[in-house]
């Protein structure tokens, strides 16, 4: 977490190194099978219907819960199981960088707002290391979760991802 | 980690509220300054921030004076640790989404050579 001022203080800052090529790092974040082959909190899929990979460009899909227990969660809250999410290409530059908002407008009694996320990409030789920026508050995934009620098995979920998170 | 912390601090007014608090306690009329919306406005917010835990209050003569209180942060902070960990398991799938992707583009050029 970097301390930079009271913005920077409410990002975190994820990053991951891959031995990959950048051109594939690139793909699973602009095509539509790419970003659906591992978008969306643990629990959900995501059915992409308009994938437009440039500035001002629209990411719009379906999040759906799959996995029985969120089904369960989310019809026990009385929310659908499927929600059309609104995303926009704020920012592009090719294998460099992108932001990417959402239109949070699905928590009921909560004025829309906006989610940020951004990701930056630096090839190395045959590694890319990608660097995730968020805003813990205002993160699509975290709204998904609150929505679906099972913020209070995060800890549940440390202990089983704990191994493996970075 | 409640989330009634956290749909607290999901306002806009409230979040900037917080953040000029973290210089240290400011009466009712330096918040107005700084965050530019009306005083009933920012009585509102602070008064919901208080009830929440977030801030403490005193007077000050005519004055009431607020300032943060360290628990919800704490709380949070601990908080934000699992949501990193659950962010570290997204990327995670976004790994093996990228070995599976390599994995098929080896594959199919390897069955391009054979044919």
């Amino acid at each position: 977490m970097t301390s930079a001022g009271p913005a920077a203080q409410r990002t975190i800052t994820i990053e991951r190194t891959y031995k990959a090529d950048i051109a594939d790092v690139w793909a699973l974040w602009t095509t539509k099978e790419g970003f659906e082959s591992w978008w969306g909190p643990e629990g959900f899929r995501v059915d992409v219907y308009e994938l437009d990979a440039r500035v001002g460009g629209a990411l719009d899909y379906d999040m759906i819960a799959d996995a029985p227990e969120q089904v369960e969660a989310m019809k026990r809250m009385g929310q659908a199981v499927s929600h059309k999410t609104h995303g926009t290409f704020t920012e592009l530059r090719p294998r460099e960088r992108l932001v990417l908002t959402h239109i949070i407008d699905f928590l009921p009694g909560v004025t829309p707002y906006e989610s940020t996320l951004i990701a930056e990409f630096f090839p190395a030789g045959d590694r890319v290391r990608m660097v995730v920026t968020l805003h813990p508050m205002h993160d699509e995934m975290f709204t998904r979760m609150q929505v679906a009620g099972f913020t209070s098995q995060l800890t549940k979920l440390d202990r089983r991802f704990g191994a493996t998170a970075g | 980690m409640h989330i009634e912390t956290i749909q607290l601090l999901a306002d806009p007014v409230r979040l900037h509220i917080v953040d000029v608090l973290r210089s240290g306690e400011q009466s009712v009329n330096d918040i107005v300054g700084t965050v530019k919306i009306d005083q009933s406005g920012v009585s509102r917010h602070l008064r919901i921030l208080h009830e929440g835990g977030f801030v403490d209050v005193r007077p000050d003569g005519q004055r009431r004076m607020y300032s943060l209180r360290p628990e919800p942060f704490r709380e949070l902070d601990a908080w934000i640790s699992g949501y990193r960990h659950l962010w570290g398991a997204r990327l995670d799938r976004f790994g093996e989404a990228l070995v599976r992707r390599q994995t098929a583009k080896v594959t199919s050029r390897k069955e391009r050579k054979q044919r």
